[in-house]
Parts: structure tokens; sequence; C-alpha cells
């Protein structure tokens, strides 16, 4: 029997990587086990529609200001990512769950803004990938130029990001991002299948896309696999969750226009 | 997760709600403190500490409690190491410092976790663990330390 608070961490992935294979394992084999993950699954759905983050989101504000004006050398910046990395977590479980919606590869227009490209700075363009993990990067065009973004940065409504990539060997991977709505739009694949990668260079997505009104953070995902893979857009959990692949995350803290 | 935690431990789905607002503000609100290295046993374990004080303070305030006898006795445990609020010390909560022996002892008689598990959820040791509930022991009936 496995206790009630190691199956609420295995629904965040939060537990070693032992332990969330042989769980599962008995979610694959075990019929009643595995209706009971779909149970907790369904109702973290229904606490998301009841108790919708956007109410939460205010009173954290509020609370925010609150400790602004009470301690005078706070420091905003490391407050809003801290806070941005724990939401992003804690809420995995419950957003990640809800019905989501891919694209399909038309990105640009399912982001409501048209297909832009974005000439991206040239010496990163040949530049070899170090060490041997993928890497993912994310950069936004401004008036000032195109600037490297860094994880849980700000970004708003209407800029436009490029994404880039580069893994150590030969894999297939597939590039994803999800809003504070729940939605998952689709940068890199075929469809839902992961594509072949090739090594070495950083390689730009071809087109660039501009951020739509979603709230509170966009998250990117680069997943890649040494074997082939597919996104289901219903439970991007299983994907994520899955020993075989690798996953590269990157925050942005969505902010008001 | 959260919302669930509160629930089981308030048996009241609209006080569940509340709290569960409450765990995250709590943590927003000390944030450039917190260590993330295990969020979900940071949301756990502060929802626990706040649903405790949230029984124990209706008790204190006469109010009914819906929960069992075990939970209640731990709740109102007088525990030196919990006041955390009052002396300001959020930071403890967030850092190193091993959480309040009422949420360790709900973590072990309540959650069920081993010593071992327990002792890696709250960063102590297992001897610092078995400690911590012993002396919560002479305060609570019904707690049997191995």
């Amino acid at each position: 029997m496995i206790p009630d608070w190691k199956i609420e961490r295995f629904l965040t992935g939060d537990l070693p990587e032992e332990e969330m294979k042989k769980i599962q394992n008995l979610e694959a084999t075990d019929e009643i086990f595995a209706q009971r993950i779909k149970m907790l699954r369904e109702d973290n759905r229904a606490i998301l529609n009841k108790l919708p983050f956007e109410t939460l989101s205010e009173k954290m504000e509020r609370a925010r200001i609150g400790s602004n004006q009470k301690t005078l050398d706070f420091s905003l910046v490391k407050l809003a990512s801290a806070a941005v990395l724990v939401l992003a977590v804690a809420l995995v479980a419950l957003i990640s769950q809800r019905e989501t919606v891919v694209a399909g590869t038309d990105v640009a227009q399912a982001n409501g803004g048209a297909p832009a490209q974005v000439a991206l700075v040239e010496t990163q363009s040949d530049t070899r990938i170090k060490g041997m993990e993928a890497r993912m990067e994310v950069w936004k065009k401004t008036l000032a130029g195109i600037v490297q973004m860094n994880n849980l940065d700000e970004a708003r409504e209407g800029d436009e990001i490029q994404l880039r990539y580069a893994v150590p060997e030969k894999c297939f991977g597939i590039l994803f991002s999800m809003d504070g709505n729940g939605a998952l739009t689709l940068h890199m694949g075929d469809g839902e299948k992961a594509v072949e990668l090739a090594p070495g260079k950083m390689n730009s997505l071809p087109f660039a896309y501009k951020l739509d009104d979603a709230p509170h953070f966009e998250k990117f995902f680069l997943v890649t696999s040494q074997k082939e893979f597919a996104v289901d857009e219903k439970d991007i959990d299983k994907l994520l969750k899955r020993n075989d692949v690798k996953v590269i995350g990157f925050t942005l803290k969505k902010v008001g226009k | 997760m959260v919302y669930r935690r509160c629930v089981q431990l308030l048996r009241d789905s609209s006080e569940a709600s509340d709290l569960m607002q409450d765990v995250f503000v709590r943590i927003y609100s000390a944030s450039d403190r917190l260590d993330m290295q295990s969020p979900s046993s940071l949301l756990w374990n502060t929802a626990t500490r706040l649903c405790l004080n949230r029984i124990r303070d209706k008790h204190r305030h006469g109010l009914d409690v819906d929960t069992s006898s075990l939970l209640l006795n731990i709740a109102c445990a007088d525990d030196e190491q919990t006041d955390y609020e009052t002396k300001n010390v959020l930071a403890r909560l967030f850092s190193k410092e091993p959480e309040s022996s009422r949420t360790i002892a709900v973590l072990h008689y309540v959650d069920g976790m081993t010593l071992e598990e327990t002792a890696q959820e709250v960063g102590l040791s297992v001897s610092g663990v078995r400690k911590r509930l012993r002396g919560l022991q002479a305060k609570v009936k019904n707690l049997e330390v191995k």
C-alpha cells in the first residue's frame, strides 16, 4: 500500500527516480492503483476549477506588497523569482493536468501573432555545445536589439520570443510550452511526435512568436530522448516523468503589458 | 496536494480552501529564505503546521473540532519548538532548521512515515527524530516511540 503522502509526491514528480519508477510500474500493472491515481488527477482538475489560480495570485500579490512595505531592504526580484519557482513547481500537478490544446506546428498563429523572423546575434550561431547536456536558450526582441533571457525573467504580452537549443548527441526531441492558462503550445515537433535532432551547434527555431495574454507564466520544456516519443496533450506529466527522457525547463514570469 | 492535505487534517472543505491559500501566501512571504530543494515537502509540512495551528486555535476557543483524538492531542501539545510565528522566525522553517515536534509527530503517526522517512523529510537524524518524539510523548497520550 503506497501511503497518501508518497502518492502526492509521485503526482508532483518530486520523488527519487527509483521510487518514481516503482510507482509508475505499479500504475501500469495494478488496475486498482491506476484507478486511484486517475481519481486523484481528476480531483486536481476539479480543485483547480473550484479554486482558480487568479484568486490565489491576487492574495499573494497583496502579501508581497505588504512585505515590501514592512521591509525596506527586501529584494523584490528575488522574491518574485522564488515565488514563481514555488508556483511553477507547486502547480505542475494541477495545471499540467488540465485540458490542454496542442496548437500544431503553426505556433505563431496559435499565439495570436504573425510569424516573425528574429535575427539572432551572429556570434552565437556557430557556438559548439559545451558539456554533455542539452541546452535551451530563450531570447527576446527589444527595441535595443535581441537580448538573452534568464530563467524566471519577466516577460509581457506581445513580447517576441525566439527559442534556441543544442543537444550533445543525436537524439529525438520536442519543444513545447505551457502558459498560465494551462494551454500547451508546440514549438518544435512533428505534430505531437519528437523529431530527430543533430548534435553540435545551437539551433534557432525557424520562427519567433509573440506571447499572448495568458497570465502568470510561460514555461518552456525541451524534452529529449534516445528513443522516439510523443507528447500526450492530455497528460504531459506522463512524458515528463518518464525515466528515458531528459527535460530542460525554462520559465518566464508574465507581468502586465 | 495542499488542498487535499488540508481537507485530510481539517475535515472541512471550506476551511481547507482558506488554509490552502494561507500556505501559499506564507511560503510566498518568506520566499527569500526558503529552501526549494524539496518543494513538495515544503508545501506538505507548511500545510501540516498551519492545520495543526488551526485545530489548536479552534480547540482553545472552545469550538468544535472534527478530528481524531490523536491529531487533536498532537495539535494541542505544548511544544516549545513550534512557536515560530510568535517569535517571528519563519526563516527557520524554510532553511535547514528542523520542523516542529508536532509536525514531526503528524508525519510519523498520522501519515505513517517511517522514522527514516520522517528524518529525511525534516532534515534530522533518526535519533534526532526519536528524541523529538520522545519529548512530545511526555505531553501527548498514545504516542509510542519505537
